[in-house]
């Protein structure tokens, strides 16, 4: 026992490293004690105050990803519209100023404000709008107002701000610099005003053309992913989050014919200029056998001539109103195909231009005095466009049943707004028996054009039915709907009607129509590059009550001016129909009168022209007859 | 086990705590081999977690670098475009007093017999 003592004496004595180990010992005990008893108290009365809770909580914030819209495409490709975002550039000419002010740092602002004015001589050399010093007064004049958000520049692209971030100054950052940068995505329409109208856009509540009736195509769908910041400082995604992808918007790939658009916006263009009196004019292209719209041009003056051609409206599409003497080639395909006339040869009694109840047409007088007839063949009548001719064909043959030449026009879709790509397609107002409109004389004005009102877009479709032999094309602005250069869906052509009238009669009336080019009143097209056969249309345009002041008649107003609207319409080449045209220009309230043998005329003569340079169809061919002999080298 | 015995334990365990001892008196070096891979697969783990983060830092980088080039392209394609239609090119040859206009006639195609 003595022995065991003593040796237990020893080791206390001589090893004192098991005492420190074992008040280390004890003491991470009593901490463990203690991490325990903290535990405890934590899972059952402690509660965290809330400003603590956000800094033990990982880092994370939702990232929303815009989608970006799909583009909209000519026929051949072309973007007619398409998104990138564009960049304001501001600065808070303010940045380290306070701290700079402080003793001892006055050299630290002198140096900011001497790169501020390099930083000036660099904007004047980008932008040249302004010399360095303006940049400089302007930076420093700001800095010395305390100005947080300098306006600098507007709507810069990528490729300027980025060179712009390596100025002086704006390379050392925001906190330093002063540079803010914001960024808004913007449409970019590469052909400025060319079918601006067709194409559309979508601004808030202000939606229209393309752009708006396609917007659930185009837009895409929003993605978002959480994201949180990794030891560096850096934000990336979480992958133990949910995220949905971005879905981009898909492509439209319209009909539209580029050059087409440009030759007719040109021509239109050209017309409207040379005269002040025009206000507003349209133009239509399409594609016969189709029906594909090629082109569209809606270009319209503001309130005064002065204002700058621009596409305000769709003229096309939402300009009711009575159209005319194009019109008359309605009553002339309803009197052929039902038979009542057989030939255009037919001749009716001239009666000195007097139908009763009707005004006198004093085309007929002057015909019966250079001719010395007492009767005028329907096609002479056609030629003319008289409208003695066809109130007495609407009177003779109707007369007793005016509902069959209304159903004619109804089978030609001009009584009705038919479904089209883009939404605002006009409604036609027609009079037939049994509205209010109707009177003893209605039938004979709509046999010649007044008393019914359609856009021009159904004009353009109902000479297009007869271009296309009696096929009535529904006709259409989108080809298809494609996703990365993959078609999505593709719209096929479709037939509004699919005969309005039979081949024999579509030939017939296109024979009067190609009368009217050679002889009648659109002879300003006879000797265009394509044959061309049409019909034009002068009408007055019913004033609003504003613009009649006090006048009686809804056409004219107290000091005699009118309105008018002329159209040429119809289709090329004449024996093989590939397109159909129509230009209509209106007319500000003016004492001059305007026809549709004229300016339109005039018009389409430069549009087929210039089609026919350029459309492949028509290029003549030319047969390689002889054949150059191989070269072989002479043998020494 | 009684309450004797319980006391018994504790005042063992602090007696092995005390001389360093505790880890072989409860045999922790059978499980030695468990425990380095405990600590191999949280190594692996960490290291594996930062390549991650990495990879996605480089992940955001170049979405960053793609959307920068798509903005270029529209750009370019928009500017590209501009100049491609008839009249730009026309106005064009006009600012360089080129007599040059749009073709007059179809061009001819020379085909083979």
């Amino acid at each position: 026992m003595r022995e065991q003592s003593e040796i237990k004496d020893d080791i206390v004595g001589r090893d004192r490293i098991h005492v420190v180990m074992f008040f280390l010992s004890l003491i991470f005990m009593v901490l463990g004690i203690l991490i325990l008893v903290w535990i405890v108290k934590i899972q059952t009365t402690y509660t965290v105050d809330p400003r603590v809770i956000g800094l033990f909580r990982p880092v994370e914030q939702k990232h929303v990803d815009q989608p970006v819209r799909g583009r909209i495409l000519a026929t051949d490709g072309r973007p007619l519209a398409l998104s990138a975002p564009l960049y304001d550039l501001y600065m808070d000419c303010t940045v380290r100023k306070a701290d700079y002010a402080e003793d001892g740092k006055v050299e630290k602002e002198r140096e900011w404000q001497n790169k501020a004015r390099e930083l000036a001589r660099y904007l004047s050399a980008e932008f040249r709008d302004r010399s360095a010093d303006e940049y400089a007064n302007l930076i420093l004049g700001g800095r010395a107002n305390g100005s947080r958000y300098l306006r600098l520049q507007r709507n810069l692209d990528l490729s300027t701000i980025q060179r712009v971030k390596t100025f002086p100054l704006f390379k050392e950052g925001p906190y330093t610099g002063g540079i803010i940068v914001e960024e808004h995505e913007e449409r970019i329409y590469p052909y400025d005003s060319l079918a601006r109208r067709v194409i559309g856009y979508v601004k808030e509540q202000n939606r229209i053309g393309l752009e708006s009736s396609f917007d659930s195509e185009l837009h895409g769908t929003e993605g978002y992913e959480w994201r949180r910041v990794t030891d560096k400082k850096r934000w990336i995604r979480d992958l133990d989050s949910a995220a949905v992808k971005v879905q981009d918007g898909n492509d439209i790939r319209t009909t539209l014919n580029v050059d087409f658009q440009d030759i007719a916006d040109k021509a239109l263009r050209a017309q409207i200029d040379a005269n002040e009196d025009i206000r507003a004019g349209i133009c239509i292209i399409m594609e016969a056998k189709t029906g594909a719209i090629r082109a569209m041009v809606n270009l319209s003056r503001g309130a005064t001539p002065q204002t700058v051609l621009w596409e305000r409206d769709n003229l096309a599409l939402r300009e009711v109103g009575e159209q005319g003497s194009v019109m008359k080639t309605v009553t002339l395909l309803s009197v052929v195909e039902d038979g009542y006339v057989k030939s255009l040869e037919q001749t009716i009694p001239t009666n000195n231009g007097l139908v009763p109840k009707y005004n006198q047409d004093v085309h007929i007088l002057d015909y019966q005095r250079e001719t010395g007839k007492r009767a005028i063949s329907v096609m002479h009548g056609f030629e003319i466009s008289s409208n003695y001719v066809f109130a007495y064909l609407a009177e003779n043959y109707y007369g007793k049943q005016p509902q069959e030449l209304f159903d004619h026009i109804y089978s030609y879709r001009l009584g009705e707004a038919f479904d089209f790509d883009i939404s605002g397609l006009g409604k036609p107002m027609v009079n037939r028996p049994g509205t209010p409109g109707w009177s003893g004389t209605t039938l004979g004005t709509t046999a010649y054009g007044y008393g019914i009102s359609v856009t021009p877009l159904h004009v353009a479709t109902f000479y297009n039915g007869i271009a296309n032999k009696g096929r009535m094309m529904k006709p259409y602005l989108v080809e298809s709907i494609e996703k990365d250069g993959k078609v999505v869906r593709k719209f096929v052509p479709s037939a509004l009607n699919e005969s309005i009238c039979s081949p024999a009669t579509a030939d017939t009336v296109t024979r009067a129509l190609r009368a009217v080019v050679n002889s009648g009143t659109a002879t300003r097209l006879r000797g265009a590059k394509l044959p061309v056969c049409g019909k034009t249309g002068t009408a007055r345009v019913v004033l609003t009550p504003e613009e009649r002041k006090g006048s009686n008649d809804p056409y004219v107003d107290i000091y005699g001016r009118k309105k008018n609207q002329g159209t040429f319409v119809g289709f090329f080449p004449a024996d093989n129909p590939k397109y159909t045209i129509l230009v209509t220009v209106y007319s500000y309230l003016s004492n001059k009168s305007f026809y549709g043998g004229t300016m339109p005329a005039l018009a389409v003569r430069e549009i087929v022209d210039k089609i026919y340079a350029l459309d492949s169809d028509w290029r003549p061919e030319l047969h390689r007859t002889s054949r150059v002999p191989d070269m072989k080298a002479e043998e020494k | 086990m009684s309450f004797k015995s319980f006391w018994h334990s504790i005042g063992n365990t602090f007696r092995a705590i005390r001389s360093g001892e505790l880890l072989l008196r409860i045999r922790a070096d059978k499980y030695y081999m468990h425990i380095m891979y405990l600590f191999l697969l949280m190594w692996m783990t960490i290291a594996l977690s930062l390549q991650v983060d990495k990879t996605l830092t480089r992940v955001g980088d170049n979405k960053v670098a793609l959307e920068q080039l798509r903005i270029h392209h529209a750009e370019k394609e928009a500017a590209l475009v501009k100049l491609h239609s008839a009249s730009a090119a026309q106005i064009r040859l006009k600012e360089l007093g080129s007599e040059a206009t749009l073709p007059q006639e179809p061009a001819t195609v020379i085909k083979r017999k």
